[in-house]
């Protein structure tokens, strides 16, 4: 597997070069790795899939199309599972919007006094802002916990909130939005201001609506962390009824004698990714410029 | 302070010119600033910055998680670490992945980026299925992984029918080898498993590295007689410094931290027999299964340090940009 690495890098042309057959060959390469690539990409999610619709027997057997084509898993894994499924799809998605919306709320107002407000240690805060990035989860693991204990967050129903707390706003996000900021032109704040606008009206009715893009961004990238964060909830949720679906997931292997049993944790796998991957399809630039945003910033 | 090439300081400084409001409007203006950033910045101060000090703090100590500090044992809790043959196998797992994960993932990110930044029809495609495995959660992807390595699994029957068995034999691999299961494959097996989910992420952070590099350069080399092999060698390869400092930097950070597979494939103990033993497992375990908490802080600190000194001597050799 570890093969492609090395020919692929030959095939850089660069934009200029060559011409004629060793041209079209050279092509011919290319479309044969990408193709080879991108198979290696899909195949493995289309036999989940398949898994997922096959009879325990079947599971070895190497065909895509099962035979004979069965709903018992999906059937088993909704019935069965234990919180049911509906529940971990309610717990991500209670989890998932939550730290959207506090994302966007907190880091549009934090960006847009990083960008556009004058105060002084505005450069040194925001440094700040960027430094936590360099602090790894692990390192937060027992303070957080020990604080939240100490809170009673990590008990009952508040431990939506500790999860939700721990992720609430992220410093890519902050530095997304201060980016959005940064390139809207002056003179539109300076329209509304001379119109005797204060600095919050000036941000919510002028600039922020202007910032549609950076907010999807966010609300992408923080959506869809949160839908498939595992580390927050295992440390702060002890009651299986608050989990969300990663959690399940793995429950079912490791205690909730699936281990072998793998038509239906396939299709449980399955249900779980579906949301993302439909996600992905219709805001697949958002993915991207999220990504590439943290690409710049460190 | 430049991270990934660039600086943090924006280009222009809005408000540095134009507006000219006198004191008493600029003093509301920073009264504002800070309204706007109270509780944003107070969320990143307790949670983040002053995390590392709690956690310090903690590490002195025998803490109680009802009762607090205890006795004070100065660094007792980080040679106890230390010397825990546990801890030294977790440290020496997290060396080796490293050592594998991240070359590995560089080298394919790169040449992902390299071809599909080429004008081809369908890139775009390409771009989105290449990233397409990193939208998946860690808990999904793993378990569909362990299913796919099984002794029964996909990828065994299919190197069967490819015929490359015999290339497998050379390192004493059989035809129903167990991947996750055998202490000698599990960790090699979420490398592969994390190169395949991580390759389409470096390949996006490569791109934007590459969009920076300008075309003459490449037509100048042209004009001068140099193949393709030559110019990615010659000049994309130094010109990408930034992104190849940038891509390292995370790479490496991801690979201290590496939990979600190694709990998920092999449980709380790595298992099988301490392989997929990561540090954050052993973190996490102190904490949670022996409620040592004074211990997992220490861990944390310790992680902590060699993450910060390792980013540092990548920075000393990685991070200054070419004269150009």
């Amino acid at each position: 597997m570890t093969a492609p690495a090395a020919p692929v890098a030959r095939e850089r042309s660069a934009p200029v070069a060559g011409a004629g057959p060793g041209r079209r060959t050279r092509r011919v390469i290319v479309y044969a790795l990408l193709i080879g690539y991108g198979l290696l990409m899909l195949v493995p999610f289309a036999w989940s899939v398949s898994t997922s619709f096959k009879t325990l027997p079947d599971v070895n057997d190497v065909s895509f199309i099962p035979d004979p084509v069965t709903l018992d898993a999906w059937r088993y894994a909704w019935e069965t599972l234990d919180p049911p499924i509906p529940r971990l799809f309610l717990n991500s998605i209670i989890l998932s919007v939550a730290v959207m919306v506090t994302n966007l709320i907190l880091a549009s107002i934090a960006g847009y006094a990083f960008a556009r407000l004058r105060f002084p240690g505005r450069e040194a805060l925001f440094i700040v802002v960027l430094a936590t990035l360099m602090i790894p989860d692990q390192l937060r693991l027992v303070p957080i916990y020990v604080l939240f204990n100490g809170l009673g967050l990590t008990r009952g129903d508040l431990q939506y909130v500790a999860v939700v707390l721990v992720l609430a706003v992220s410093a890519t996000s902050v530095f997304l939005m201060r980016q959005a900021f940064l390139s809207m032109p002056v003179e539109l704040e300076e329209a509304a201001r001379i119109d005797g606008a204060g600095f919050f009206t000036t941000f919510r009715k002028v600039m922020l609506p202007l910032a549609g893009p950076a907010l999807a961004a966010v609300a992408i990238l923080q959506f869809q962390g949160t839908w498939n964060s595992f580390f927050w909830p295992l440390i702060l949720m002890r009651d299986r009824e608050n989990w969300p679906l990663p959690l399940g997931l793995v429950q079912f292997r490791l205690a909730g004698g699936f281990a072998t049993n793998w038509p239906p944790l396939m299709a449980a796998v399955v249900m779980a990714t579906i949301p993302i991957v439909v996600l992905y399809l219709f805001f697949q630039r958002y993915f991207v410029q999220g990504v590439a945003a943290s690409g710049v910033k460190g | 302070m430049t991270i990934g090439g660039r600086s943090l300081r924006p280009d222009r400084r809005p408000g540095s010119n134009a507006r000219s409001s006198g004191p008493p409007g600029r003093r509301s203006e920073a009264v504002a600033g800070y309204l706007f950033i109270a509780v944003p910045m107070a969320l990143f101060l307790v949670l983040f910055i002053g995390s590392i000090g709690y956690a310090g703090w903690i590490s002195l100590w025998d803490w109680n998680l009802r009762l607090g500090p205890e006795e004070f044992r100065g660094l007792d809790h980080y040679t106890r670490a230390l010397r825990d043959p546990t801890f030294q196998r977790a440290l020496s797992n997290a060396l080796w992945y490293a050592l594998l994960w991240i070359p590995l993932t560089m080298a394919l990110g790169l040449s992902l980026a390299v071809i599909v930044n080429q004008p081809l029809r369908g890139r775009t495609f390409f771009r989105a299925t290449f990233y397409f495995p990193a939208i998946a959660s860690s808990a999904a992807i793993t378990l569909l992984w362990i299913l796919l390595v099984a002794p029964d699994g996909l990828f065994n029957q299919a190197r069967e029918a490819m015929g490359l068995n015999p290339l497998f034999e050379l390192f004493g691999w059989g035809p129903k080898q167990n991947w996750m299961g055998d202490q000698r494959t599990a960790l090699l097996s979420v490398v592969v498993l994390n190169a395949w989910t991580t390759s389409g992420t470096f390949m996006l952070f490569y791109l934007a590295s590459l969009q920076g590099i300008p075309n003459d350069v490449y037509e100048a080399a042209a004009i001068d007689g140099a193949g393709p092999w030559q110019s990615f060698w010659r000049i994309t390869f130094p010109l990408l410094r930034p992104g190849h400092y940038f891509v390292a930097t995370v790479a490496l950070i991801g690979a201290l931290q590496l939990f979600d597979q190694a709990y998920i494939g092999g449980g709380v103990n790595g298992d099988p027999n301490n392989s997929l033993m990561s540090p954050v497992l052993y973190l996490y375990n102190s904490a949670f299964q022996q409620s040592d908490f004074s211990k997992a802080a220490a861990v944390g600190v310790i992680l902590f340090v060699i993450i910060l000194s390792a980013t540092l001597v990548q920075r000393h050799f990685l991070g200054r940009t070419p004269a150009s």
